[in-house]
């Protein structure tokens, strides 16, 4: 009856509450940007910071990819702190709830850029130089986020950073892993090359990137996957470079050209390697899952067969890459044994080239954002 | 009130002329109303019409709605999970079901599933069910069928105070209180009720494919803790003999409480879930010559759902007064609560029952609906309103021939004006034939419509679960509509009951949520969530159910056994935005094969004690799903006791304890798949209902006059 009764108790006073708390917006702000404030007060050993910024991730796989970096990082930049950041909302709550808060141990704050940036222009701190590393892949939709929490930042979008301060600070922004078309497009072929050469001697190495959808391909960024396709088949006609979201690159077309270049001898192997910073869901999903479309489970079905389902825009949904080209008849032999499961800051000479790209951007002209929330 | 009185005296009669007061005679004796709107006994009611009688109800002794309906009528399907309890009846789901309480809507809902725990389980008196289309009399919904909760009423005693408390397995509370004062032409009755579960967890292994390690040690529940209670209270006042008139309202909480594990992308939840419900209501009756009357109701609902913060949670986009303050990120904190939507409807209705020359009866009205709904997180726009106004005649027109034979024939038509959709028109026909006192045969031809919900044209949010999902509204919708068909034979003779229905649902344009491609959905969300999948509502092109009930009741001296079987088979065409053609598909959720069966004995051993025992089964073949598996087949057997001390003078005591699930069968498919069943395996339960009456006419609750166990209570 004791638990009823306090049950019952506890019930009315949820009634009688108010239908909805009454939130003020500036103070939740407050509340959440002091946590970020004395994580950077506390970790702070220099008056330089680097930001990295990725989309962010649940595995733990990409977890351990993000330390291994976050590493790298303060051993290659000694005379700066290095903080990760996520702009996935989803990621961020994920990581930092759980049973990990509740043991107080492998808490992941990831944070937005956003508060991030303004704990670094918090008094007390105020960073005389700020790098914003991108860890976006292409220079496309991802990375215009980037780019606009900067400017948000260096126009002092909420009014409550000093502007005496924003006037001083050194911003610098490193670009993604394939910005330049020529440079890196060239430089992440070979390393990739290097990695994968014995694979793509005798068999077909494919990547898989995310890319933009086209509504969204704003920057046209996803021509850097057919570029790094051009560079990596300059050293094997082997590899190939398709997507989950850029039209007339997907899984089905990838085939095409791997058909069109008679690889389908039906011995060889089609290794699939994520193209991605780290390797979450779309590797592990997208790529490497057991997908198949719902009318063909239990049953036999061809290439052929799986083709015929295709989209619109030529793309069989539901269906991962490992199951697509290891359908019967593909001519190619696709499976477990052929996964390579990597995100890209796993290897470390493609992470090499971020932190190049960071290491330009230390050494280059600081960004003119000052005021210039559109600039060219 | 005059004609009540009346038709309850000759009822009375009728049913103390019969021999035995059987199981089976209290179910054909009972009034029911929710097929014509007016009042028949059961056995010549024009439409077929199923009761969860309060002995049945008693007997089973039920933690909730979901088990009672699971658990006394083949044809009903749950598969309970924080978002609902996902109803079937007879293939269709909730969105194509009408729940009344008391004649009246229930209202609010999740993704189109009621809550269900607004029903309070120990405060049913019946449960009428009618199947297929009813919309000519009750307007968008009643498309799969109507299931009305006819609450126990105390009208009549000068003070009641009554308590029900049950407790069972995973902290499972259950508590009903009530109190009723009389003063004159004055009364109030005043209802709490509070349902409490742990929750249990059947698996801790999460569904994971591919190259995804295993996960063993889940913290996800197969059903979540979860409290909610309800304030009710009603005043009557009748200042007439032929008027009365009643004002009242409620209020309601409800969490759902998610636990937190250590799997970021599986077990880790930074918010409950939580319900806010209030309704205030006023009408009245006015007896006319006869049987004849009029009544009018002025009803106010509101359901609003909210996230209840656990952990500090950044939102993305998030935007108030309409877009006047912006922020990419907003942090709700632990404890703060964020509105995802606000439900709120007000409705009118006028309804008279006039006797007309020739064998005539008519039932006819008129209806105002207005529609409010406030989701700013989930509705471009942030709010948006709907209306819709009906009128509506049925006529029913009986005749007797020959020795005993009867014909009796009902038809309706419905009007609606939609601001949506403008006109439409919905008939129903039904039509009973009996032949001498055994046979009755029913047939029925109905349409029934349901008009897009406001959250149907307007929703627009992004869910975890399994996934990140993009659920979109569509403005393009139009109204569901369908047709029914079915025939059905019913015999009785003295203790034994078999009724046989085969009934064909073909619905049309329905509106379902269909993935459609990323390519199809606004790319600024693709972006943000990717990776993501894109769900929108759409008209799929048809849908149809097909299927068998049949249900057989017989008693002998102090047993009585009921056994019902459901065949059902489903396909739907739905459109396959992918390719441009039609694809068909079972119904998700649908099984092939369903059963019930119960097996009891009532025997007063003492003018102090009587003891009730049961034995109740429920059994399903395998439920179809497209994605994630199947549900697989189950059968759970449950063992019921209630124990009446009677004697004292005004107060009556009755124990209830049971088994549930005797052989413990659980389902234990992975987080992720669908379930056959969510029991927790073999649970038990205890009860104890106290109940003190002083006053006039204590005794004489007037739908229950046929109900022995009830009444033998009560006379003590």
């Amino acid at each position: 009856m004791k638990t009823i009764k306090s049950l019952a108790i506890a019930m009315m006073a949820l009634l009688m509450a108010a239908s909805c708390s009454d939130i003020n917006p500036g103070n939740n702000y407050a509340v959440y940007q002091d946590a970020v404030n004395k994580t950077v007060k506390k970790e702070k050993k220099s008056d330089k910071v680097i930001l990295l910024v990725a989309f962010g991730s649940t595995w733990q796989q990409a977890f351990d990819a993000f330390d291994e970096t976050v590493a790298a990082y303060k051993s290659k930049f000694s005379g700066y702190d290095v903080f990760l950041s996520y702009s996935s909302a989803i990621c961020i709550n994920r990581a930092a709830a759980g049973e990990n808060a509740a043991d107080g141990a492998e808490v992941r704050n990831y944070y937005a850029p956003p508060f991030w940036l303004n704990a670094f222009a918090q008094k007390g701190v105020q960073y005389k130089e700020i790098v914003v590393q991108s860890l976006q892949v292409i220079p496309g939709e991802e990375y215009t986020r980037v780019i606009n929490y900067i400017k948000d930042f260096a126009n002092n979008a909420n009014g409550d950073i000093s502007d005496e301060y924003l006037s001083k600070v050194v911003l610098k922004l490193g670009v993604p892993l394939l910005q330049d078309e020529e440079k890196d497009v060239k430089d992440v072929a070979k390393a990739l090359n290097d990695l994968y050469k014995n694979q793509a001697s005798k068999d077909v190495v494919a990547f898989m990137g995310h890319g933009n959808p086209d509504s969204y391909d704003t920057y046209k960024a996803n021509v850097r996957y057919t570029q790094l396709e051009e560079a990596l088949q300059a050293l094997s006609p082997n590899y190939f470079v398709g997507t989950v979201d850029m039209m007339e690159n997907f899984k089905t077309h990838v085939y095409e050209r791997m058909v069109a270049a008679g690889l389908n001898t039906g011995s060889k192997k089609v290794y699939l390697h994520p193209l991605m910073s780290i390797d979450g869901d779309h590797g592990h999903n997208d790529m490497a899952g057991d997908d198949l479309p719902e009318k063909f489970e239990g049953k036999s079905y061809t290439i052929a067969d799986l083709l015929a389902e295709a989209n619109d825009e030529g793309e069989v949904e539901d269906c991962s890459w490992k199951v697509f080209f290891g359908a019967k008849g593909s001519g190619f032999v696709c499976d477990n044994s052929t996964m390579i499961e990597k995100g890209l800051l796993e290897l470390t000479s493609i992470r090499q080239i971020w932190i190049n790209h960071t290491q330009d951007a230390i050494n280059g002209e600081p960004l003119d954002y000052y005021h210039s929330k559109n600039p060219e | 009130m005059k004609f009540r009185l009346l038709a309850g005296l000759a009822l009375l009669c009728l049913a103390r002329t019969l021999s035995a007061q059987s199981f089976v005679n209290d179910t054909i004796q009972e009034v029911v109303i929710t097929a014509t709107g007016t009042n028949h006994l059961l056995k010549d009611a024009p439409v077929q019409t199923e009761v969860i009688t309060s002995k049945m109800l008693r007997n089973y002794s039920g933690r909730s709605i979901e088990e009672i309906l699971g658990g006394l009528a083949a044809s009903f399907a749950f598969s309970e999970d924080d978002m609902g309890s996902h109803l079937q009846m007879n293939g269709l789901g909730n969105s194509y079901i009408l729940i009344l309480i008391d004649g009246k809507r229930i209202h609010g809902d999740v993704g189109g599933e009621n809550d269900l725990s607004l029903i309070d389980p120990q405060n049913i008196e019946k449960i009428e069910i009618v199947k297929g289309a009813s919309s000519a009399l009750y307007g968008s919904d009643a498309i799969a069928g109507v299931i009305n909760i006819i609450t126990r009423k105390h009208r009549n005693e000068g003070l009641l105070l009554e308590n029900s408390t049950r407790y069972g397995s995973y902290n499972d509370i259950r508590q009903h209180n009530a109190i009723g004062l009389n003063f004159g032409k004055l009364s109030s009755l005043t209802n709490f009720q509070l349902q409490h579960s742990d929750g249990w967890q059947n698996t801790a292994t999460e569904y994971t494919t591919g190259t995804e390690p295993p996960i063993y040690d889940s913290a996800n529940k197969t059903v979540n803790r979860h409290t909610n209670a309800q304030l009710a209270q009603q005043f009557t006042w009748k200042p007439k003999k032929d008027l009365e008139l009643y004002a009242g309202g409620s209020i309601y909480g409800k969490r759902i409480y998610r636990p937190c594990g250590k799997y970021a992308r599986f077990d880790v939840h930074t918010y409950d879930l939580q319900y806010r419900n209030a309704s205030a209501s006023m009408g009245g009756k006015l007896a006319l010559e006869g049987n004849d009357y009029v009544s009018f109701d002025l009803d106010w609902n509101r359901h609003a759902y909210m996230y209840y913060f656990t952990a500090t949670t950044l939102v993305e986009d998030y935007e108030k007064s309409k877009g006047t303050i912006y922020y990419p990120y907003y942090p709700y904190l632990p404890d703060q609560t964020e509105l995802q939507s606000d439900q709120q409807r007000t409705m009118a209705n006028l309804k008279g029952v006039f006797s007309l020359p020739g064998g005539n009866l008519l039932n006819t009205g008129g209806e105002f609906r207005y529609d409010w709904l406030n989701a700013p997180t989930r509705v471009e726009g942030q709010k948006v309103a709907d209306w819709t106004g009906a009128i509506y005649a049925q006529d029913e027109w009986k005749r007797e021939f020959g020795k005993g034979n009867l014909i009796y024939l009902a038809g309706g038509v419905r009007f609606n004006l939609n601001r949506q959709f403008g006109f439409s028109f919905t008939p129903k026909f039904s039509a009973m034939l009996g032949l001498g006192k055994p046979w009755r045969i029913r047939a029925t031809w109905s349409e029934g419509f349901k008009t897009p919900t406001p959250k149907e044209l307007h929703y627009r949010y992004v869910k975890q679960m399994g996934g990140t999902w993009l659920y979109l509204g569509n403005l393009s919708l139009r109204p569901q509509t369908s047709d029914y068909f079915s025939l059905s034979g019913e015999y009785t003779l003295r203790s034994l009951m078999v009724t046989v229905t085969g009934y064909y649902n073909s619905v049309k344009d329905m509106i379902t949520l269909v993935t459609i491609p990323n390519y199809q959905a606004p790319a600024e969300y693709i972006i943000q969530y990717d990776p993501i999948k894109t769900r929108q509502y759409q008209n799929v092109e048809d849908a149809r159910t097909k299927g068998v009930d049949f249900n057989i009741r017989y008693s002998f001296k102090e047993f009585a056994t009921s056994l019902g079987y459901s065949w059902l088979d489903t396909d739907a065409n739905q459109y396959d935005s992918g390719h441009d053609r039609m694809h068909q598909v079972i119904i998700d959720g649908t099984a092939h094969h369903k059963g019930t069966f119960s097996l009891t004995w009532n025997h007063r051993f003492s003018p102090v004690y009587a003891l009730g025992t049961g034995l109740h089964g429920r059994m399903s073949s395998m439920r179809y799903y497209q994605d994630n598996g199947n549900g697989k087949g189950y059968q759970i057997w449950r063992l019921t006791t209630s124990h009446d001390f009677g004697s004292f003078k005004k107060t009556t005591l009755r124990a209830e304890a049971g088994i549930d699930n005797i052989f413990n069968y659980v389902d234990r498919a992975p987080h992720g798949l669908h379930l056959g069943t969510t029991t927790p395996g073999r649970t038990f339960y205890v009860s104890m209902s106290v109940r003190f009456s002083q006053g006039k006419k204590f005794g004489k609750i007037k739908s229950n006059i046929t109900d022995s166990n009830k009444q033998s209570n009560e006379d003590n």
